[in-house]
């Protein structure tokens, strides 16, 4: 069943998911002001892929059930759809402005569903077939879920086991005949909130000695002894204010980040997926954060398109589009952002099937995805603040410009003078010209900036994390050997 | 009437508007083509891609059509897509 947008909505008010902020509870989280607009953007993952236009991307046909399902909720089946994943998060980047949260589990649900298939082949568990039933139920009723991965990890140089306090990475606190009870907590998780579900994954490769942390399992958001405390964001309690609205630069879409906390979670069986099996926590993180690299080539495409539109409007409007250097700009900006794109599209054409069946992405390429996502978005939004102008912000308020109250000597009012001193090219509105810079600034440093710059830098695993992989992948030895050959060294 | 139907591609980053160019053909064609959004187990005289990019990348072979695919991946194709269908129109009235 393909849920609508508002169907996904209501499906959410009928969780009892335990949400904190500002240091208090919030009952009705999905109304929030500073929640809704990250909600909106799932939404939009559920309302494109009923629409003709977009369906193509936006669903597949299911190789459990053979039922057309989200692609959200997808096992890809070869290049192809590892393709149209990236061009499907393009779009919808395109059509949020931001971060649309539901990657974490289709990237969670492809590295998990190969990951549990050789555990299986290993140990003879039986964690792949219970990973299979759970994802049937997680198609059957579209939902959306948290692949949650990174561990608060306290003492970067101990490891789990090592810390001072062993909650600082989530682990197996007590094993019972009916499954297990877990604690720690998840930091930084994009669209917890907003998902139905948790599947939590171990954050980096562990040691016999780790084994307790060693463990993947699959909770509902309201279970019992589960809750998160919000993140805020640059610029968030603009979403409170009063008829808020130009202030925002968008309005409708946002991204969202908490931390999740276990506090001695019990989990059945049938939703544990690796327990103590510490060998394969590497293959796990390894292939999680492939598919997110990979992801992170067409998302931040999508946002980056409305960046650079935002960013050519501000020339127009500021009268300067004619102006070569500007011109130039828009070329740079774009020439960047399709690069990250060819990137997306490259890791995902050369990919492979795994033992289990579904694609996996090519692990060198899509490090070096990431890599470049770590800098050429600084880059477009230094590029998009350097045509905006100063402006963005030092702007008076919305408030201001709308402003009745008489200052001037002939009696003009404060909006009436910032409508005046704030025009910029002939035939266009102050307001549009007040909207476009807010819409740059919101990108630049305000509560977009969580998802297009540092979740740029650190999501799926911060920059040193793919010079690792790209250095393990990068085949030197046989690059020395082409060089050893043409230069008749023997 | 000929039965068309119209599968799009995801339209992740489309050089022009695909919903308008269809807008268009229906126009054309009012009366004598009806164009529907292509289903699995329905069987279309003709079906008719549109993609938004060179790429045309949509997939179709989902879809049972009796006399094939018509592609089409930039607005200047409008007017060889309708002299095809055209040509389709006027095939249908022979084997009449």
């Amino acid at each position: 069943m393909l849920m609508t947008g508002d169907q996904y909505i209501e499906s959410l008010r009928k969780l009892k998911t335990r949400v904190y902020m500002f240091g208090e509870k919030v009952d009705n989280w999905v109304d929030h002001p500073i929640i809704r607009p990250s909600i909106n953007s799932v939404k939009m993952t559920y309302d494109l892929a009923h629409d003709p236009e977009y369906a193509d991307l936006m669903t597949a046909k299911s190789n459990l059930t053979g039922e057309v399902i989200n692609r959200f909720c997808h096992l890809h089946q070869s290049t192809d759809d590892l393709r149209k994943k990236v061009k499907m998060q393009r779009l919808l980047g395109q059509k949020t402005g931001s971060c649309f949260q539901r990657c974490v589990g289709m990237d969670a649900f492809n590295a998990l569903y190969s990951t549990t298939y050789e555990i299986d082949e290993k140990y003879g568990t039986e964690y792949h077939k219970r990973f299979v039933e759970y994802l049937k139920y997680v198609q059957e009723n579209d939902l959306t879920v948290d692949g949650a991965m990174t561990d608060p990890k306290g003492d970067r140089s101990k490891s789990p086991s090592q810390q001072e306090d062993p909650d600082l990475y989530v682990h197996v606190v007590e094993k019972r005949d009916d499954g297990i009870v877990v604690r720690g907590a998840k930091a930084h998780q994009t669209g917890s909130i907003n998902s139905h579900e948790h599947l939590i994954m171990p954050t980096i490769s562990l040691p016999e000695a780790d084994k307790a942390y060693a463990v993947s399992f699959a909770v509902p958001s309201d279970v019992e002894g589960l809750f998160m405390i919000y993140g805020r964001q640059s610029c968030d309690t603009r979403k409170l204010e009063e008829g808020a609205d130009v202030d925002l630069g968008n309005k409708e879409f946002g991204g969202q980040e908490a931390l999740v906390v276990f506090d001695d979670v019990f989990v059945p069986w049938e939703r544990v997926f690796m327990c103590e099996e510490w060998d394969f926590a590497g293959m796990l993180v390894e292939r999680f954060a492939g598919y997110h690299r990979q992801s992170y080539g067409g998302c931040k495409v999508g946002v980056g398109d409305v960046l650079i539109g935002a960013a050519a409007l501000a020339a127009d409007y500021n009268g300067v589009s004619k102006t070569s250097h500007v011109k130039d700009k828009l070329i740079e900006m774009t020439h960047l952002n399709e690069t990250l794109y060819c990137c997306g599209i490259a890791c995902s054409s050369e990919g492979y099937p795994t033992k289990a069946g579904n694609y996996e992405i090519d692990m060198l390429l899509a490090n070096v995805c990431k890599q470049n996502v770590t800098r050429f978005p600084y880059e477009i939004v230094r590029l998009a603040e350097d045509i905006a102008g100063g402006l963005m912000v030092t702007m008076p308020s919305e408030k201001d410009f709308k402003s009745d109250l008489k200052v001037g000597k002939k009696g003009e009012t404060i909006g009436e003078l910032c409508n005046k001193f704030f025009k910029g090219a002939s035939g266009v509105p102050t307001e549009h010209r007040m909207r476009i810079l807010r819409f740059i600034e919101n990108m630049a440093l305000g509560t977009a900036a969580v998802g297009y710059r540092t979740e740029s830098m650190h999501g799926a695993g911060s920059p040193q994390a793919q010079r690792i992989m790209i250095a393990r992948q990068g085949n030197i030895e046989a690059k020395k050997e082409l060089a050893k050959v043409l230069a008749g060294i023997k | 009437m000929l039965f068309c139907g119209v599968k799009f591609c995801g339209g992740c980053n489309p050089r022009f508007e695909r919903r308008k160019v269809l807008e268009q053909l229906k126009e054309h064609f009012e009366g004598r083509i009806e164009f529907a959004y292509a289903q699995e187990g329905i069987v279309y005289d003709i079906l008719l891609i549109i993609g938004g990019c060179t790429n045309c990348c949509a997939s179709f072979s989902q879809y049972t059509t009796k006399r094939g695919n018509i592609k089409l991946w930039d607005v200047s194709h409008v007017e060889r897509v309708i002299e095809e269908l055209e040509g389709q129109l006027s095939l249908a009235d022979d084997a009449k």
